[in-house]
């Protein structure tokens, strides 16, 4: 590959739009809700807007719970919560032809080192700082290496995981699109109207973006609360 | 297109193979994971996330693969 110019490698990416247009619907999901619970009568059969908050701020408190026992829980339940409710937009955002911003390697690095960064946090919180260092030589000094491997090999699985498999869903359309355009193309009569790719489609999306997308989440939050309530004290 | 595109393409197809084996053993864990729930219905959330842990773990082999391929695919 030729040595790109700077002002190539300095663009800004579709994938940051999508980010800002995503945090502002969340935003505003966010507002309508809390608006919603604040005028919501307390006795009254929850309904709507409430009905749905009070599914979801459950799941995730569960989730959190059955991982991290109660009292963490209560302090990294947000978290989870924010993170999963983004993570899944962006993943669903390539239904409405939106350039998912989880299909970017440097978002969901960002994601997979936040999680990186709480586990060491809970480590020194949980150990100290003394026995956090102590910890790299545990069995011997000569595992330091493997520690240290240890310590960063969940940040390059975690990020790469959710990137592989959002953009591997789209390049497996991207082809699909391209083949059934041509085969179409061969028609004579219809002019090119892709038949097949509107037939043969949806199933297609209904796997890779919304099964892959749920499911990607899913597993990323679970394994954050995973690792995050292994290193914490034991009850 | 020359010869050495097309060799980067064989690499970075055999590269991938590395997930073949992944899915023999997660499909293994995911069915060993069924027993467990069956003969122990009560213990189904620790079961759950140790699968996921598992699954995570024997995946990431697969994910270095797909690392390699995408670096042989774009870099070269």
């Amino acid at each position: 590959m030729d040595k790109l110019p700077v002002a190539a490698v300095i663009t800004i990416q579709a994938e940051v739009f999508s980010i800002l247009l995503i945090s502002t619907v969340l935003l505003i999901f966010f507002f309508f809700a809390n608006r919603a619970f604040k005028k919501a009568d307390p006795f009254a059969k929850p309904s709507g807007m409430v009905l749905l908050c009070t599914i979801l701020v459950g799941f995730f408190d569960t989730l959190t719970t059955d991982n991290m026992g109660k009292k963490a829980a209560r302090i990294y339940a947000p978290y989870i919560g924010a993170l999963a409710l983004f993570m899944v937009v962006s993943n669903l955002s390539g239904l409405i032809g939106l350039a998912q911003p989880t299909a970017n390697y440097s978002v969901t690095l960002t994601l997979a080192l936040i999680t990186i960064f709480l586990v060491q946090r809970t480590k020194i919180r949980t150990n100290g700082f003394k026995g956090y260092l102590h910890g790299f030589i545990e069995p011997f000094p000569p595992f330091i290496i493997m520690n240290f491997f240890g310590t960063i090999a969940p940040l390059i699985s975690m990020s790469l995981r959710l990137f592989g498999n959002i953009t591997s869903g789209t390049i497996i359309m991207t082809l699909f699109y391209t083949f059934t355009g041509f085969v179409s193309g061969l028609v004579p009569v219809i002019g090119g109207f892709d038949f097949i790719g509107v037939a043969v489609a949806p199933v297609l999306h209904a796997y890779f973006d919304l099964f892959a997308g749920v499911i990607q989440t899913y597993i990323f939050i679970m394994l954050t609360t995973i690792f995050i309530g292994n290193e914490l004290p034991q009850e | 297109m020359d010869i050495g595109q097309g060799l980067v393409a064989i690499g970075a197809g055999l590269a991938v193979l590395t997930g073949m084996m992944t899915g023999i053993g997660q499909g293994y864990a995911a069915g060993k994971a069924v027993e467990a729930v069956g003969r122990n219905p009560e213990a189904e959330n620790k079961i759950r996330s140790m699968l996921i842990l598992g699954a995570a773990i024997a995946e990431t082999c697969a994910i270095y693969g797909m690392l390699i391929a995408f670096l042989l695919i774009f870099v070269f």
